[in-house]
């Protein structure tokens, strides 16, 4: 209380989950027997933090939200630490603003090894790869299973999959792993796990 | 030696490039007024001179373009901030450089960034500073064409 007026606590607890280059705020809730608790998100870029300390943008989807998370990748646009802080809005009042503990940049995401199907057509080894979103390229590794085979790599654009390798031998056993690589922040995932296909066919 | 790159994220070209000039040149007033129209005689620029001219103009961007100018749609806003913390980005990546001196300053270089101070200086800072929004298209593909490792610029 101040004043004898019931003020309303701010959420407490903020943390940033991030994974595969989706960012995702989250906070515990403020309890509130009767209404329901709205949220408030806002950011600052270090460019604002730097040159222009007192600008906050709202974000653009939490603002308000009734959710104890907000999705803010579309939020953060570039490899620079990112500030942020919620509010609580209960019909008129509004609490104090928590900000988060250490400013998130984007550069500490979660790598996921890439999920993969390899598949046989018609010679052809057909390379199917989850599409994680725009920034992602990916590195095939692909191989004959044979003693001191070669690897041969191929960089493939996320919107460019399945991917066709060429014309592989009948009867032959290839193997194939994979590894997600991001520009805009320089890192690339740990590789998946090897699958390998047997082409159909006699041997040559 | 071997040259200073940096590379532009594609969403700030496609993106929010576009939406700042679509809805910032529609409340430009003066018209026949250009801020980076030397851009366009820059293409002379010695590969040499690229990191330079860069860095002045992402200076010349963070400490007087973003701070003249008021915005009050939240969309734009976003935009610009976005915009923004790339070009805060793109200078650490410069700053790399600088460190290894491959970013030297002729001064044919220094003249040509002084050109483009002195045309903001000529208008009223929110309007040269709605101006120079409204042409960052010019310096992201001017970026972007000098700062491929194949460009002969």
């Amino acid at each position: 209380l101040t004043g004898g007026v019931a003020v309303l606590p701010a959420p407490q607890n903020l943390t940033v989950l991030s994974i595969n280059m989706k960012h995702l705020l989250m906070w515990n809730p403020v309890a509130q027997p009767r209404e329901p608790v709205l949220y408030s998100v806002e950011y600052q870029g270090e460019y604002e933090s730097l040159y222009m300390s007192h600008i906050w943008i709202p974000s653009s989807r939490c603002s308000p939200t009734n959710s104890l998370e907000c999705d803010v990748t579309d939020d953060i646009t570039a490899t620079v630490p990112y500030n942020f802080r919620v509010r609580a809005l209960l019909g008129s009042q509004t609490s104090a603003w928590s900000t988060l503990e250490r400013p998130f940049n984007r550069n500490s995401t979660v790598l996921m090894a890439p999920r993969m199907e390899v598949t046989e057509h018609g010679l052809h080894l057909v390379v199917k790869l989850e599409d994680p979103g725009p920034q992602f390229e990916f590195l095939v590794v692909y191989w004959r299973r044979e003693p001191g085979a070669t690897e041969h790599v191929k960089v493939v654009k996320s919107r460019d999959t399945p991917v066709h390798i060429e014309t592989m031998e009948p009867g032959a056993m290839y193997c194939v792993k994979a590894q997600a690589w991001v520009k805009a922040i320089g890192r690339h995932s740990t590789f998946s796990q090897t699958q390998c296909v047997e082409m159909q066919g006699e041997p040559l | 030696l071997r040259r200073c790159l940096i590379s532009v994220d594609r969403s700030l070209i496609e993106k929010s490039i576009p939406e700042v000039k679509r809805v910032l040149q529609t409340k430009d007033t003066f018209r026949n007024v250009t801020i980076l129209s030397t851009l366009e005689n820059l293409k002379s620029i010695k590969p040499v001179d690229v990191c330079c001219v860069t860095s002045h103009l992402l200076t010349f961007y963070r400490d007087r373009v973003f701070k003249d100018h008021q915005e009050t749609s939240l969309e734009v806003m976003r935009q610009i901030s976005s915009i923004a913390n790339s070009f805060l980005y793109m200078q650490k990546t410069l700053e790399q450089c600088q460190v290894h001196n491959q970013c030297q300053c002729s001064q044919e270089a220094t003249n040509a960034t002084r050109t483009i101070l002195d045309n903001y200086d000529q208008l009223e800072a929110s309007s040269a500073a709605l101006k120079s929004l409204g042409e960052l298209d010019i310096f992201l593909t001017w970026i972007d064409e000098n700062h491929q490792e194949t460009s002969t610029a």
